[in-house]
């Protein structure tokens, strides 16, 4: 296997975890779960920015998508309680 | 069960679309041939034998982040500035008072934080101030340095922030007089230029032709890229303050919050 190929393949491996990250992140009803699961789709996302040459947008991504925005949902969960009520 | 279906329902038509993009839908990606735009920004951004109309920057995305788009990142900064300003403005007198949210964490993680804070600062200083060299910039450097004091806020609490010094007022003080920075960056040759009598541009970093003021591209032996140095070392100090406030605020308990909000939705 060359390296493009190498390269495709990780970026199509990476794009459909992403994908089922998200989807997990939006159907979770425990709130703490569903962050991780979000900031997993970050990480993900960042490996796509670093492996399609954007390093720029690597750097930014991981300080905020992976450290300031999970911490603030994190915040945010601590106030309205850690699990969706069903039924409302 | 039902999940799991639309799960992957989801996850094939991204699997087909992906598919169709590769197999040339949007036409070739990438293009074979360098463009002219990028041939003209990878020649300016970085040209010391003609230091007309260049950026002395060898970094190229920072160069035309803040050299030939210059003006586009200002205003950014200005949005970024403005989003603050109203986070803080719903939570004003209670941001100065001494609410306070959450014990500190286990010793483990206390002492695991502690060292890693000071890397993340220096991790931090090194990608705003090599930004005109390296992959990074302003915005990069302060988004990771904010991490260190929202990290040490979740782990030693609101308290001991207060304690080691990094207070409301004095984030405040850094982020204006950042941005206070800037502008004067961006005005500096204009002024200047009314000054000594000649042509200048705002946001000019290199001379051009009839307009020969130029910030110094050299740090020692090292391209500075002029103004660009400078605009990334500000706006690093003000996301990092910025992002700093907001966060501070954020902290504070519910009971303390709503005190001073309770009854302006009846315009009180």
């Amino acid at each position: 296997m060359d390296a493009a190929t190498l390269c495709l393949a990780m970026i199509g491996f990476a794009s459909l975890l992403s994908v089922f990250a998200t989807i997990m992140a939006v159907l979770d009803r425990d709130l703490l779960r569903a962050a991780l699961f979000s900031a997993l789709q970050s990480t993900l996302y960042a490996f796509l920015f670093y492996v399609l040459m954007a390093p720029d947008i690597v750097l930014v991504y991981v300080a905020v998508a992976v450290g300031i925005y999970p911490l603030l949902i994190v915040l945010l969960i601590k106030k309205v309680g850690r699990f969706e009520e069903v039924g409302r | 069960m039902r999940n799991v279906v639309v799960a992957l329902a989801v996850v094939f038509t991204v699997l087909l679309l992906a598919y169709a993009t590769y197999l040339g839908a949007l036409g070739p990606i990438p293009p074979n041939d360098l463009r002219e735009l990028a041939k003209a920004l990878l020649e300016r951004s970085y040209r010391p034998w003609n230091p007309f109309n260049t950026s002395m920057c060898p970094e190229a995305v920072t160069a035309v982040v803040w050299d030939f788009r210059g003006l586009d990142t200002v205003f950014e900064t200005v949005v970024f500035y403005g989003a603050i300003v109203a986070t803080l403005a719903l939570y004003r007198t209670t941001s100065r008072s001494l609410g306070l949210v959450g014990e500190r964490l286990s010793l483990i993680v206390r002492y695991a934080t502690l060292v890693s804070v000071p890397m993340i600062l220096i991790v931090a200083a090194a990608t705003a101030l090599h930004g005109q060299l390296t992959p990074g910039g302003g915005f990069q450097g302060g988004a990771i340095a904010a991490v260190a004091p929202v990290v040490a806020l979740v782990v030693f609490g609101r308290r001991k922030l207060l304690d080691l010094g990094v207070t409301y007022v004095k984030a405040l003080i850094v982020r204006n007089l950042a941005l206070v920075a800037i502008a004067l960056t961006a005005l500096g040759p204009l002024i200047a230029g009314i000054v000594l009598g000649i042509d200048a541009y705002v946001l000019q970093n290199q001379g051009k032709v009839g307009a020969p003021l130029s910030y110094p591209p050299w740090i020692l032996d090292v391209p500075s890229g002029g103004s660009v140095i400078l605009f990334n070392i500000f706006e690093a100090l003000a996301v990092a303050a910025g992002f700093t406030l907001v966060f501070l605020t954020l902290a504070l308990d519910e009971e303390t919050a709503r005190r001073e909000l309770v009854g302006e939705d009846r315009g009180w």
